[in-house]
């Protein structure tokens, strides 16, 4: 068990060494999306960890990742903190809004839940217009700097600013899937999958149900925050239009996408979110259309897959094929 | 008179809320599924009916379109999309959510459709109705004829549904269906078709909401985003399960946000409909109409 525990360790150093070793060696426009993708992993797997595992649905993650966007930005703004500082604080204020919201979801099943967090969704961004300190629709600009000088000269070359941001959404990924697979292992995530499984066998064996799908609700939270402070830094501010309902639905279906049961198909469903739209745009000048269908072409293909993945393979598609083996 | 003016602002508003709770409440009977596409389906015979008004020049005659638009396009998304995916995925660890991703993902579907078709911009679906109030004496008070056509309207399409339902045999199949589907199918009822039914049904409500509202605003692709959240928290509060409850959720949540805006302010419209619903589900999560067994898991 422990040799197995520090294999995975060396080959999660390796995936992070390898894929920082890559930024050299790719365009400015990939980093970025490198980054995105990486971004995109953390609020994929934080709704994996509470919809495969813990059985609760979110349509409201975009929310929290705004309540995490704006907290780092706010502290880094005008506590000064390092920015890894203002990431955390992002990640606990998400947290915070997370258990209380849990709180809520702990009494709600499927449709409810999901109903409840849209209102969020829909209603947490407009909140930045009402408060003078939140920068209403033109939102905060938020600046972590260029790279520490010995990280650049360590590494030789030009170090750019997206490439910085590249390595830091990387190991947070990296550090954000670690973390999860080693929860999931742990009582909790035995609890959650025991909860999810049979609710009724899981409180006859003493598991406090409502305490551990709030568990599971928060700890998701802090994660969708993280993402969401990651977001801020990708796009250099936090605002209400960085935060739509689209956003939230985006995640969704990335998780969906990804098999909501498998934590490593977050990284395919990631993919598969920054690819599309690269994909339909390439597809759209090819084809000469107007923007009307190149901005609209991404949300169609994207709604399609998700529509065929749930009809076609609910568990994802690897859980479905083994299924079928054992069949 | 401020306190009789926002009454009356919050019926209107009321009376639409009230219509897209039917459409939700009349699909979670017949499927236990909380339909989050009706925002799209509602935009999309809205965007319909504007088709049809710009080619005849006349709102009323493009209503009727609308709702029929709308009553095909629930029937269709249920007869091809819900009914295969009851069929395949009721087994699973998804399987309570793959409902609510499925009609979001039709969502997303409809809104890049009506994105494509027509642009993101904001399109004009006008009433020939004036939108300023009726004066009594010296007062005007702010409930114009489009309002009183909203809650005519509006009231109109309950009562053709509790109509339908308390005195037809198409309503008597409809409710047998909803409350035990096997034993229906064994007393010869079809089942998914009379679900399908129940679906067109939701469809034109909600379609008529789209089209009584639309005028008092605009049309863009996910301009009844807001509506479908009002309307799901009008259906909790009525209990999500009875129709008249989704009635009088809507009418009472239009009056609630009627009096937030004029004596609390603008600023948290958006956020109230959140508030609410979680006032509503921790203090009766049953709603005021809805039967025992709820949302609760355990």
């Amino acid at each position: 068990m422990r040799k197995s525990k520090s294999l995975s360790a060396l080959i999660f150093l390796a995936i992070g060494l390898f894929l920082l070793g890559l930024s050299n060696f790719v365009d400015e426009l990939r980093v970025y999306q490198g980054a995105q993708i990486a971004v995109y992993v953390i609020a994929i797997s934080s709704i994996i960890l509470l919809t495969g595992y813990s059985g609760q649905i979110s349509l409201g993650h975009g929310a929290l990742m705004a309540i995490g966007g704006y907290a780092a930005v706010l502290s880094y703004t005008y506590w000064h903190v390092p920015f890894l500082i203002a990431f955390t604080i992002g990640a606990l204020a998400a947290a915070l809004g997370g258990f209380i919201l849990g709180m809520a979801a702990a009494r709600l099943s499927g449709p409810y839940l999901a109903g409840t967090t849209l209102a969020l969704a829909v209603g947490l961004p407009s909140l930045a217009n009402q408060f003078h300190i939140l920068g209403g629709e033109q939102g905060l600009s938020f600046d972590i700097g260029e790279a520490p000088k010995w990280i650049a000269n360590k590494t030789g070359g030009d170090f750019t600013q997206y490439k910085w941001f590249f390595w830091v959404s990387v190991v947070c990924a990296l550090a954000t899937i670690w973390f999860i697979k080693n929860l999931l292992q742990s009582r909790f995530g035995r609890t959650w999958r025991a909860v999810r499984g049979n609710p009724s066998a899981a409180a006859l064996s003493g598991i406090n149900i409502g305490r551990s799908k709030v568990l599971a609700f928060t700890v998701s939270s802090a994660l969708a925050g993280l993402a969401g402070a990651l977001l801020a830094m990708l796009l250099g501010l936090v605002a209400p239009m960085a935060f739509t309902l689209t956003l939230s639905f985006t995640i969704v279906t990335g998780a969906v996408l990804a098999g909501v049961t498998n934590l490593a198909g977050s990284i395919v469903g990631a993919v598969v979110l920054v690819v599309i739209p690269e994909f339909t745009d390439a597809v759209a000048t090819h084809l000469g259309g107007s923007e009307k269908i190149s901005a609209n072409l991404p949300g169609l293909i994207t709604s399609v897959l998700l529509i065929l993945t749930v009809i076609f393979a609910p568990n994802g598609p690897k859980l479905h094929k083994r299924k079928k083996a054992n069949n | 008179m401020l306190f009789l003016d926002t009454l009356l602002i919050g019926l209107s508003s009321g009376a639409i809320y009230a219509l897209m709770a039917l459409a939700l409440v009349l699909v979670w009977r017949s499927t236990r599924v909380v339909n989050f596409a009706q925002a799209g389906q509602a935009i999309l015979s809205t965007y319909l009916g504007y088709e049809v008004m710009s080619v005849t020049h006349n709102y009323w005659v493009s209503i009727p379109f609308a709702i029929l638009g709308g009553a095909a396009i629930a029937a269709f998304v249920d007869a091809v999309i819900m009914r295969s995916l009851a069929k395949r995925s009721h087994k699973g660890s998804v399987s309570e959510i793959a409902p609510v991703i499925a009609t979001l993902g039709l969502l997303g579907l409809i809104r890049s459709l009506t994105g494509m078709i027509w642009g993101n911009a904001y399109l004009q679906y006008t009433s020939p109705l004036s939108s300023k109030g009726y004066t009594i004496g010296s007062h005007t008070i702010p409930f114009s004829p489009l309002n009183l056509v909203i809650v005519v309207g509006a009231l109109f399409v309950m009562g053709v549904f509790a109509a339908i339902f308390k005195f037809t045999n198409l309503g008597l199949a409809l409710r047998a269906a909803s409350f035990q589907p096997e034993i229906s199918r064994l007393a010869g009822i079809r089942v998914d078709r009379i679900r399908t039914v129940g679906w067109a049904f939701a469809g034109a409500a909600g379609a008529v909401a789209g089209a009584l509202v639309t005028p008092t605003t605009y049309l863009s692709p996910n301009s009844l985003d807001l509506l479908l959240v009002s309307g799901f928290v009008a259906a909790v509060i009525g209990g999500l399960d009875s129709l008249i409850g989704a009635v009088l959720g809507g009418l009472l949540l239009g009056v609630g946000f009627a009096f937030i805006l004029q004596y609390i302010g603008t600023s948290v419209t958006f956020s109230a409909a959140f508030i609410i619903l979680i006032l509503v589900l921790f203090v009766r999560p049953r709603g005021i109409l809805g039967s025992k067994v709820g949302r609760r898991d355990a």
